[in-house]
């Protein structure tokens, strides 16, 4: 009785260690399981040697990841939204280049190229990042819905906003990142400290800011289209729209250097990439676009087609390697100046917007010029632009120092420390000064 | 202190539907150590715990000095209770639990304190004022027990065992203590135990309870001289029973047992057909003769100032207790002897 | 009986077999040798790696305190700390205030409702707080069923379920039982003679309960006030499902999970959070030393109970069923938007449907069976290795038994996610034979994970049982010649059976949804457990209906656990105090 109980232990204990090395698939991916699993079941019906092993980490626990493992490589396929995180594996070498079959795919969805052109990692989605928001909300509390980043900023929105942080989710540092490139690094800055100034809260994960605006926690969110779409699609009275200044950007693929097992990596690349398989992003769970123009064919009404209308995505011309090189420093910034001191920022915004209320049309010079200051303040970055491409600075940031060589002058948690110091001090001399100007 | 008698009456207690107390009729004078005496279950506790005022609320009245109490309120009584555990409150000092009712009564601090001070030199413990209980022997807890309740004289005061959780050598010595801190307060007293000798050896008077209801109340001798019922008569100590008829010829009045032996009584004599002996009261004979008993022995025991034999007699087993001295006798099992009682102040019930 | 022996009561197990290596030790000490190695490579180990790393350069690997000093330089790390101490304290606040009346109402009064109120005392702990958390959200966040209606009818909201109120609500709630029930038992303990000396001398009401009563049942309370705090100071999955990031716990998860297992910083919290841990069970053992009100109390019998009044009734019974109706508010928004279809903005779902349990159903059996399997395996070692150390500790004289037990209760001072981290550290240059897998991603790590965190209670539940049987037994065993072993195994186990299986039950039951430190090492979803499960359903807009219905599933077999090891122990309690021997 031991003996057989012992023996089924050990088969499974193997077998869930993967003897059958040949048809498996190791696929270290952020995309939720509602996306992950009808993908797999429909790969492994037509493809049935093979079996997907799906693990589950967001974008940068999966880079990290990959980058802890890579002295002994088991992860097959990197899939991920972000481009740039990919941009961050394929400098650090952990990436294959690899030649995949894409008949039928043009070459760029919108003004983004799909792949790389280096053959290190290739687009098999779009998305597209915009507002959502609940019908329900915005009735009950007699708003409209926004059109632009910069509505978001307007008063009658505070208190209402939801989105997550950049370091917490890829695909939110890249809404964060299009802003910056697209407005230019001191006024995208400006912008989102307005926008913040109206959150309701930063959510832990990308995910926590369609769960809001669709339990109807806060009325608008900062999401990514797929959620918005998903949502939509799943019954909530929610509803999306794409601002001006967006940018398609692919949701990418990439072999990992080293796979245990790289042809089964790119049969499921090629298989992606098939009409079958971008069918398959038309799933309610999924939602995301596809990259074949015919699949748009069976689209559901209302689905946005990049191909026809062009006006998607094309004011930004993403620029992934300035992402990349500056992709931690982002995410500290926005994190230290927003992030982590919500409170004093909204507080300091109500104050604002309560001053310019009350000085609308009063004429008062004074007080404008007061609140003209107290809106410097808010929006005072404590780097410039070309402080965040130096790549000797934004090495600070980055975590992964294996080689004592490289010290630096100063440690993240110090730079940290000063940002921060900085920003309680403006954010508090802004609130003051805006309720002097009300007082006035 | 003051001198408040108590006056039961006509109490009656239940717990749910079982009857504890089945009407109680006592006086108590002032200044009195009273003794409630009865085996467990008997009421004596619940009758001692319905005077302070726990338990449910009987009928019928119970006087302290003028005030008929029944129904008042613990808390309003201001009768001072020792419990059998003592209930010194373990988290607070000697100190400290002495002035707890000085505190409820609002008395001003330094008031406490003299108060305090002057109850711990009176049972002899103003060294062990900053302990805490967990500190104290068992003597001592009771000392301070005692002292807790002294220290805002109470009307009366009552003992619920006080003595049952010591050991044997510090009973005797506690006994007479409390006796003593009794006489010197005149405070009345009620003592509850279920000791017999502890009753006799501290009380003025005691009542004797049995099944709920009062047996005889009177004072020690009386009740061991002249129990008026049977439970008594063997609660107060051993007693040997003889069952037979009273014959009255004349001016004689004889016991006549049931094996035909006779003994004379005193001219005043009961009716009855219980005569209560007293072991130490039967001598023993080697010759029978008038007012004897055939008798023969079973068992003995060495009690160091008597020797108790068991014989049996007159149809039935009797305790014998003979004097002993070194160069007395003894008589072996199976021993045949005569028996003679003095009957001169036996109870015939 | 062919090893019956006369003559040779005791045999060495050594000198009869060849097997142990080492011919001086007995089987039992080998026994012990094991557990100690086992408890020192699964916890002590992984632990310690986590407070050294926290005291490492991350790039050199010298010895440091720089870690600490940026650690309370931080200002996002001192905010951490500070909030995770409020939210521990408030918990225990307002678990207070949930649990006095409770617990005053059953002990004071002859209270029909009582039956009611010790099930209130259990209702919260099968609902996972992480469950409740979303649930709560739903009932009590901003937009929420209360709030709305609220709004609609007065015109204002309550902030319950705001930043760190949320938290507190949904832990105070969660953890209050545990106040009520040693507050309960400690009233109940208590000598009534220590309330009647005081009436006696002239107290009641309030001030009887403030200076006597109260201060008498303060050791039951601190013992429970202590446990509540160190595990909502602990918790990672209530915070994490409500958005909180700005405590320790989920500060640590983040650390760990996005800038990786190098980062120092969450190894630094892990430490704090431990040494934090370790140091409110001293201090509560210090408030506690010599307040052991027990041996001086002789009598028990509980304060003295009185009938209510009508008036008094007619309170009693709102607050009681004020209280039921806040606690099981979780159980009843997760019971609704399991059968919901959509709820936003609402207060109430807008039509209800079947369809999200043949989801949760379709997508779930992986879950469920993991779960079995690794809370099988996790309940099963615990009662081994838990029977086998009170044995060790209670009957025998093996030198430093003590610590098999301060080792194995010690998991208690760590937390789920603390442990999480400390084998990812571990274990993840450490393969697997045979697999080429690492240690640290191999399903069999999050059982042990399960095993270790639940074996205190295992251990309380086994000692417990094992006092029951009395000494004598063994020995008259013994002395007609079975061999220890074979006492142990055909006379004391047997008579254990009721504790031991209690024991197992509660482990499976509470193992089976746990989150902290399952979130740290599941490495692919199709290794994940129940409560991964729910958090993996909550990710998506149309999963939180059916995560919903895993979250009932979690609860019934939370409840149905609880419940069976009740009745065991009662069961139990009844046959052994009839044969009660001593």
């Amino acid at each position: 009785m031991k003996n057989v109980f012992l023996t089924s232990l050990a088969a499974f204990a193997l077998g869930s260690g993967g003897v059958l090395a040949d048809g498996k698939i190791n696929v270290i991916t952020s995309f939720p399981d509602s996306m992950t699993s009808p993908i797999e079941a429909a790969f492994e019906a037509a493809n049935p040697q093979y079996d997907l092993e799906i693990l589950n980490k967001k974008t940068s626990a999966g880079v990290k990841y990959i980058q802890e493992i890579s002295s002994d490589n088991t992860a097959d396929i990197f899939w991920a939204s972000a481009p740039d995180a990919f941009e961050v594996l394929k400098s650090d070498d952990l990436l294959a280049r690899v030649k995949v079959n894409s008949t039928g795919i043009p070459d760029k969805i919108g003004s983004y190229p799909l792949n790389d052109p280096a053959g290190y990692y290739y687009g098999f989605a779009g998305a597209g990042y915009g507002i959502m928001w609940n019908e329900r909300y915005l009735k009950n509390n007699g708003l409209e819905p926004a059109k632009e980043w910069g509505d978001l900023a307007d008063a009658k929105y505070h208190g209402h906003v939801g989105m997550s942080a950049p370091s917490r989710s890829g695909t939110t540092h890249l809404t964060v990142e299009t802003l910056l490139q697209g407005e230019g690094w001191d006024a995208g800055w400006a912008k989102w400290k307005r926008i913040a100034g109206n959150f309701s809260t930063v959510t832990e994960r990308s995910f926590g800011v369609p769960d809001g605006v669709n339990t109807g926690n806060f009325g608008l969110g900062v999401v990514i289209d797929f959620f918005g779409f998903s949502s939509k699609a799943s019954g909530f009275p929610v509803d999306f729209h794409y601002p001006t200044i967006t940018a398609l950007v692919p949701a990418n693929i990439g072999v990992v250097n080293n796979a245990p097992n790289s042809d089964g990596a790119i049969a499921f690349i090629e298989y992606l990439l098939t009409a079958e398989g971008q069918a398959v992003l038309l799933d309610p769970a999924i939602m995301r676009l596809p990259i074949n123009p015919k699949t748009y064919a069976n689209a559901p009404e209302g689905f946005p087609n990049p191909f026809k209308d062009s006006s998607i995505g094309a004011t930004v011309k993403f620029d992934v390697e300035k992402s990349g090189a500056r992709y931690n420093l982002v995410n500290s910034m926005f994190d230290v100046m927003i992030t982590y001191r919500l409170d004093d920022l909204r507080d300091t915004v109500a104050a604002l917007h309560k001053a310019e209320a009350i000085h609308a049309g009063s004429g008062n010079d004074d007080a404008k010029a007061k609140i003209a200051e107290a809106w410097a303040l808010v929006e005072a970055n404590p780097i410039t632009e070309a402080e965040s491409l130096d790549a000797d600075f934004a090495a600070i940031f980055t975590k992964k120092r294996k080689k004592a060589t490289d010290t630096v002058g100063e440690r993240q948690a110090e730079v940290e420390a000063r940002w921060d110091a900085m920003v309680v001090e403006n954010y508090a001399k802004a609130k003051a000064l805006a309720e002097e100007a009300a007082a006035m | 202190m003051k001198k408040d008698g108590i006056t039961i009456k006509n109490v009656h207690l239940s717990f749910g539907s079982t009857e504890v107390l089945k009407g109680i009729n006592l006086e108590i004078q002032p200044g009195e150590f009273f003794a409630f005496l009865g085996p467990s279950g008997s009421g004596k506790s619940t009758l001692l715990r319905a005077i302070a005022g726990f338990g449910p609320i009987p009928t019928g009245e119970i006087f302290i000095g003028e005030r008929n109490i029944v129904g008042l309120d613990p808390w309003l009584r201001n009768v001072g209770m020792v419990f059998q555990s003592y209930a010194l409150w373990p988290h607070m000092t000697v100190r400290d639990n002495i002035g707890f009712g000085l505190r409820e009564r609002k008395f001003a601090t330094s008031n406490i304190q003299q108060k305090t001070n002057e109850v711990l030199e009176l049972v002899n413990l103003s060294h062990l004022a900053d302990r805490m209980p967990n500190q104290l022997s068992g003597g001592q807890q009771q000392r301070i027990a005692l002292a807790r309740t002294l220290v805002v004289e109470p009307d009366v005061l009552l003992l619920d065992e006080p003595l049952s959780n010591l050991d044997a050598s510090l009973r005797v010595q506690m006994r007479i203590e409390l006796l003593l801190l009794q006489r010197k307060l005149g405070l009345t007293t009620i003592f509850v135990t279920h000791d017999q000798e502890e009753a006799n050896t501290t009380c003025d008077r005691m009542a004797v309870l049995e099944n709920g209801i009062i047996q005889q109340v009177g004072s020690p001798q009386e009740l061991y001289d002249n129990p008026t019922n049977l439970f008594v008569a063997k609660f107060l100590g051993t007693a040997n029973i003889l069952t037979g008829s009273i014959e009255t010829n004349g001016r004689n009045t004889r016991f006549v047992t049931t094996t035909g032996e006779t003994l004379n009584l005193p001219t005043a004599a009961q009716s009855g057909t219980q005569l209560v002996l007293r072991p130490q009261n039967i001598e023993i004979q080697k010759t029978s003769g008038k007012g004897t008993l055939k008798a023969r022995v079973i068992h003995r025991e060495f009690l160091g100032s008597q020797i108790r034999y068991l014989v049996n007699a007159a149809g039935t087993e009797l305790v014998v207790d003979h004097s002993h001295t070194p160069d007395g006798v003894w008589f072996e099992n199976g021993t045949n002897i005569h028996l003679r009682p003095n009957t001169s102040g036996a109870t015939v019930l | 009986m062919s090893s019956f022996h006369i003559g040779k009561p005791t045999q060495n197990l050594a000198s009869q077999n060849e097997f142990w290596l080492f011919r001086k030790l007995t089987g039992l000490q080998s026994v012990a040798l094991l557990i100690a190695l086992v408890l020192i490579g699964l916890l002590v180990v992984p632990v310690g790696k986590v407070i050294f790393v926290a005291f490492q350069d991350p790039s050199t690997g010298a010895a440091t305190l720089q870690n600490f000093a940026d650690f309370f330089a931080t200002p996002l790390f001192r905010e951490s700390f500070w909030n995770s101490f409020y939210v521990s304290a408030m918990s225990v606040v307002f678990a207070t205030i949930i649990a006095l009346p409770l617990a005053y109402i059953t002990t004071r009064f002859h209270f029909s409702g009582s039956i009611l109120i010790q099930s209130l005392g259990f209702i919260p702990l099968i609902m996972p707080p992480f469950v409740g958390a979303v649930a709560m959200q739903l009932i009590f966040g901003r937009n929420g069923t209360v709030n709305l209606l609220l709004r609609e009818k007065f015109g204002f909201s309550v902030p319950f379920m705001e930043g760190l109120n949320g938290v507190i609500l949904v832990q105070s709630i969660h953890y209050f039982p545990f106040i009520l029930i040693n507050l309960s038992a400690s009233l109940r303990n208590i000598d009534r003679s220590m309330e009647e000396a005081a009436q006696n001398l002239g107290s009641h009401g309030i001030r009887l309960f403030r200076r006597i009563v109260f201060p008498l049942a303060m050791p039951g309370y601190i013992a429970g006030a202590a446990l509540v705090f160190i595990k909502v100071f602990d918790d990672l999955g209530a915070p994490l499902l409500l958005n909180v990031n700005n405590m320790l716990a989920p500060q640590a998860f983040l650390r760990i999970s996005s800038i990786g297992i190098s980062d120092p910083m969450g190894y630094v919290i892990s430490c704090i959070l431990v040494l934090f841990s370790i140091l409110s069970l001293w201090a509560s053992f210090l408030v506690m030393r010599g307040k052991d009100y027990s041996t001086i109390q002789k009598g028990g019998g509980g304060i003295g109970k009185r009938t209510l009044k009508t008036g008094e009734k007619v309170l009693a019974y709102s607050v009681v069923a004020l209280i039921l109706l806040v606690v099981l508010s979780p159980h009843i928004g997760l019971l609704l938007l399991s059968f919901g279809t959509i709820w936003s903005f609402a207060p109430l779902p807008d039509a209800y449907t079947l369809q999200n349990y043949i989801t949760m159903w379709e997508g779930s059996k992986t879950f469920i069976l993991n779960t079995i399997l690794y809370a099988g395996i996790a309940a099963s070692l615990d009662v081994i290795i838990g029977t086998a150390i009170a044995y060790i500790v209670i009957r025998t004289g093996i030198f430093g038994r003590q610590w098999l037990d301060y080792l194995a209760t010690g998991a208690l001072a760590v937390p789920g996610v603390v442990l999480g981290i400390g084998y990812l550290r571990t274990f993840h240059g450490v393969d697997v034979p045979f697999t080429g897998e690492s240690l640290a991603s191999w399903w069999v790590i999050i059982a042990l994970a399960l095993m270790i965190r639940r074996l205190p209670y295992a251990l309380r539940a086994c000692t417990a049982a094992l006092q029951q049987v009395s000494i004598t037994l063994e020995e008259c065993a013994e002395s007609i010649g079975a061999t220890k072993r074979r006492t142990i195994q055909k006379i004391v186990v047997p008579l254990m059976t009721g504790g031991i299986l209690a024991g197992f039950v509660t482990s499976f039951a509470t193992a089976a949804v746990e989150l902290s430190a399952t979130i740290m090492l599941v490495a692919s979803n199709s290794d994940a457990p129940l409560a991964y499960g729910i958090y993996l359903f909550m990710q998506t807009p149309s999963g939180r209906g059916a995560g919903a219905a895993l979250g009932i599933v979690a609860v019934v077999v939370v409840a149905i656990g609880t419940v069976a090891s009740q009745l065991i122990i009662e069961r139990d309690k009844k046959i052994n105090s009839s044969n009660d021997i001593v």
